[in-house]
């Protein structure tokens, strides 16, 4: 009797590469779209400090793109 | 998106990107300083001030550190005259040194203006054998060429020694027809080598940045042709050689149509003009018996600022919004001096008021 090796891919590897795809595109997305802003706040704020609060709030904006792959992942880890 | 811009351009010397450009900084910190410029409701406020009451408002303002440099050296309506002067060349050499990249290429050639312009100025002082000071009360450095560097031409004694100096310049091709007679011709060649460099610039490159400094800059020439052709008309020249101060390129009125125009009467010509693209603009101040200019060319500058503005809306990241703080900058300087050498010249509050662009 032949005995067959099955490789079968272990689920819990698929979904550990699927959650680090979730959080790792979503940052690089969010850094892209923070490159822009960030350094136009810091163009603005070179000129009138108080811009300071208002550029530090656009500028994290982006931010939550890389929130929802981490909350995507924890959902595809849980 | 850089990438792809790169590829699209291929390898062509002209259109070549001139490294990476922040868009973004550039016009938000442009878009900042905007925002430092006197509000239209501040004119009719100086129009009722006396001059010391404007130069105390001046001194206050974004010109404070200006007109403290320079109080030791000057003072009264002068002092303001060259503290606006300064902080117009200060203003736009910190463009070019927050740009760069493309940016700051095309802003280094929209400000060769400058450069040409204190050429002119050294080379004209020299004609009429002006002194080094009164050249260099005079000079604008606001272009690529530093004020040190002005000023030592300045100081040289003859137009001859001027030229020599600047012969590893791109103007010196043109400088060295100059043989102390012939000035206005050589200052005409000056400006459409200008406008010249400022097309080779633009290239044949399709990336959309330098598209819409083309056409910025073609509609600058459209009205400033306008401009010269009503001045021409006025004085009632038809000569048809007059088309050697028209300046090639404009983006909706071509060369032909105004050579067209160049030999009717001032009648006749405000007739044809209502077939110009830009009658709307003018069409209601312009009048066969017209007395004077004045109106229509504030008009039409008035025009201009209000489509950079516009337009600069539309292409919010690009170079539309630091022309058109440039423009603005230029602008405000202007009115100020006209305010104040009007006030200090006893001129009626309406004749300045006409003058002014709002």
């Amino acid at each position: 009797m032949a005995t067959e090796t099955l490789t079968a891919m272990d689920p819990a590897g698929l979904k550990a590469i699927g959650a680090g795809l979730a959080v790792g595109l979503t940052g690089i997305a969010s850094g892209i779209a923070e490159k822009d802003i960030g350094s136009a706040a810091i163009g603005a704020m070179a000129e009138n400090e108080s811009l300071f609060g208002k550029g530090l709030i656009l500028t994290v904006i982006p931010e939550t793109i890389v929130i929802f792959g981490l909350v995507v992942a924890l959902l595809i880890n849980g | 998106m850089q990438l792809l811009q790169k590829f699209k351009r291929g390898n062509s010397k002209k259109s070549q990107s001139k490294g990476h450009a922040n868009y973004a900084y550039t016009t938000a910190r442009v878009r900042a300083m905007k925002s430092k410029l006197l509000p239209k409701e501040t004119y009719p406020r100086l129009m009722n001030m006396s001059i010391d009451e404007i130069t105390r408002f001046i001194e206050e303002s974004e010109y404070k550190e200006d007109v403290d440099e320079l109080a030791r050296q000057y003072e009264g309506v002068d002092l303001i005259e060259h503290a606006l002067n300064r902080n117009l060349a200060e203003t736009f050499t910190k463009l070019l040194k927050i740009s760069d990249g493309d940016v700051n290429f095309l802003i280094g050639e929209k400000l060769k203006k400058f450069d040409i312009w204190n050429i002119k100025t050294i080379l004209r002082g020299k004609y009429c054998n002006a002194s080094t000071e009164e050249i260099l009360d005079a000079i604008v450095a606001a272009g690529r060429m530093s004020y040190t560097s002005l000023s030592e031409l300045a100081a040289k004694a003859t137009y001859e020694e001027v030229i020599s100096e600047l012969t590893n310049t791109e103007y010196y091709p043109i400088l060295k027809n100059y043989d102390g007679t012939n000035l206005s011709e050589v200052e005409n060649q000056l400006d459409k080598m200008y406008y010249v460099g400022l097309f080779e610039a633009i290239g044949e490159s399709k990336s959309k940045d330098r598209k819409l400094f083309a056409e910025f800059t073609r509609m600058g020439i459209d009205l400033k042709n306008l401009i010269t052709l009503f001045r021409l008309k006025k004085s009632g020249i038809t000569d048809p050689d007059a088309i050697n101060l028209m300046i090639d390129g404009g983006l909706r009125c071509k060369l032909k149509e105004t050579e067209r125009l160049l030999p009717l009467s001032f009648e006749d010509f405000v007739s044809e003009l209502e077939s110009n693209p830009y009658w709307d603009v003018i069409s209601d101040i312009v009048k066969p018996d017209m007395a004077s200019l004045i109106d229509v060319e504030t008009r039409l500058k008035k025009h201009r600022l209000k489509s950079a503005a516009s337009f600069s809306h539309v292409y919010p990241i690009s170079i539309v919004p630091i022309m058109d703080y440039m423009l603005s900058k230029q602008n405000e300087i202007s009115n100020l001096r006209m305010i104040i050498r009007g006030k200090a010249a006893n001129l009626e509050d309406d004749v300045i008021k006409e003058q002014l662009v709002i």
